[in-house]
């Protein structure tokens, strides 16, 4: 039993990356709502709805865009208004309404995925890809807090010596700038040293294996499977010229025939797999939770 | 590559991705598709050169003490980031391009990108911020000998890849909104960004000026000492 986020990150990022990734290419009102709702129910469901505020950009995006694209595109043949000689239309604030629905659905998709996916699951995607750059991402993560402590005892040494103070604006930008020089050298000294220590454990002498707590199982590479899949039946559909749409210079009706269906289809149950899943997950543990 | 153990097949992938892969997509991209999905051909091409990249990088022995090196100057210029306001990242991506080559200049933009964006929100723009800072550690690194010569040289180039930077995100946010490439939308960009190129530049050329000196003589004392 396990939550859309406890998948293996190679499902993880199979199934958003498609969802957001279809979204990103198309203009067609259906597959933008379906990617709205998914995004959404995914967001939801996992984080609840506390911490309201952080919305705030997104709906302000929602407002502001649509009239701003209003005002700076003038294609459209159905014309409100004419300012300075710069038609206002309809088909402009039609379009900006589903392309920032667009635009804000896949910053919650990826508002998802940078809440699942933490650094240590981007480490074992990076490391598959490839192990020297991984090792270099994970240095990295590692040197931050090690740098910041470091810092800090830099900072109290320098004090402690009476170089300098910080109720003086100069003398304190000073110091710190002393301090950071210091920092520097000391990072770059003991980076050489963590170098030289790895050489002599023999890195470099074979090739470079990474660990990872996380499985493969079967349930995740169904995931996978079904993801690829419904992503195979998108890009195939849309192949075919189904799911176009265009807004200007009228709009066209949306598309009814046989390979948009599919594609409507697919990308519905796709992204809606994410949602369901938690749901199911949350739901069970919350019948098990009352049943004891 | 972990998928690919055969050296031949790696060799000759290597040769074809480039040469064939990146002009493919951008042909069919422009010519195939019915309706012009130009984010979607930048986005490929943007993934692709960095995979290239890292195929390149991953091939190539590089010793252990500068791959180090590379991770605390990352670190820096990640932990740069959250200054308010004033960014050091291209500074220092072209700080270590020149001492260190384009290459770390190269991974030092690119990584301080997709690592800073852990705690400022990664998006469909990570790949093209680390490929944009990446470039422009890239060609600084081929400009080293004369951008080490002069500061004055070496401000300039903070100034104009501070713009070239806002230019080219502006491109990718007027591609992700409108699809196709419209040059009022990208006008309307450029000028809602312009305070924050302005910071960039004025940003990289104050760090520039400021840090290339003493970080010169830190890297160069290392590569002195230690022999990177």
């Amino acid at each position: 039993m396990r939550g859309f986020g406890d998948y293996n990150p190679i499902a993880v990022f199979v199934c958003l990356m498609s969802c957001a990734g279809i979204a990103v290419f198309t203009l067609n009102p259906v597959i933008i709502i379906l990617s709205v709702i998914g995004a959404a129910g995914l967001w939801f469901v996992r984080m609840g709805t506390d911490n309201m505020k952080s919305h705030l950009l997104g709906a302000a995006m929602l407002v502001v865009l649509p009239l701003l694209n209003m005002l700076v595109s003038h294609k459209g043949a159905t014309v409100f208004i004419v300012i300075n000689d710069n038609p206002v239309t309809l088909e402009s604030l039609v379009y900006g309404v589903f392309s920032t629905m667009m635009l804000v659905s896949v910053l919650y998709w990826f508002r998802s995925f940078s809440q699942i996916m933490t650094s240590d699951k981007i480490l074992y995607l990076l490391g598959r890809v490839s192990p020297k750059l991984a090792l270099v991402l994970s240095m990295t993560l590692r040197f931050i807090p090690h740098f910041s402590r470091q810092a800090k005892k830099i900072d109290n040494a320098q004090k402690v010596m009476g170089l300098y103070k910080e109720d003086n604006i100069v003398d304190s930008a000073k110091g710190k700038l002393r301090v950071f020089s210091v920092l520097v050298t000391w990072g770059l000294e003991n980076g050489i040293t963590t170098a030289d220590s790895m050489t002599a454990r023999g890195y470099g002498t074979v090739r470079r294996t990474s660990f990872s707590v996380f499985r493969f199982g079967r349930s995740d590479a169904l995931l996978t499977a079904v993801t690829l899949l419904l992503l195979g039946g998108c890009v195939a559909g849309m192949a075919f010229g189904g799911a176009e749409f265009s807004y200007y210079p009228k709009m066209t009706g949306i598309p009814r025939d046989i390979s948009s269906l599919i594609v409507y289809i697919c990308y519905g149950i796709m992204t809606l797999l994410p949602t369901v899943i938690e749901t199911e997950v949350k739901l069970r543990w919350h019948s098990l939770k009352s049943a004891i | 590559m972990m998928v690919i153990k055969n050296p031949t097949v790696r060799k000759i992938l290597k040769f074809l991705i480039p040469a064939l892969l990146i002009p493919l997509v951008i042909i069919i991209g422009v010519t195939l598709l019915k309706q012009k999905h130009y984010a979607l051909v930048a986005s490929f091409v943007a993934l692709l050169s960095l995979l290239l990249f890292v195929a390149g990088y991953e091939k190539k022995k590089t010793g252990s003490r500068r791959m180090v090196i590379v991770a605390v100057m990352i670190t820096l210029s990640v932990v740069g980031r959250f200054i308010p306001l004033f960014k050091p990242v291209t500074a220092l991506t072209i700080i270590t391009a020149v001492w260190l080559g384009g290459e770390a200049g190269f991974l030092v933009g690119a990584m301080s990108a997709l690592i800073s964006n852990f705690y400022f929100g990664q998006g469909p723009w990570t790949p093209f911020q680390m490929f944009a800072w990446g470039l422009i550690g890239l060609i600084a690194g081929l400009l080293s000998v004369p951008l080490k010569k002069h500061r004055l040289l070496m401000a300039l180039y903070g100034l104009f890849s501070g713009m070239a930077y806002s230019f080219v995100m502006d491109i990718w946010t007027v591609l992700w909104y409108d699809k196709a490439f419209s040059a009022e939308l990208y006008w309307a960009a450029l000028l809602t960004a312009v305070p924050y190129t302005i910071l960039y530049s004025v940003s990289n050329v104050i760090f520039l000026w400021l840090l290339a000196k003493p970080f010169g003589e830190k890297l160069e004392r290392i590569k002195v000492k230690y022999g990177v």
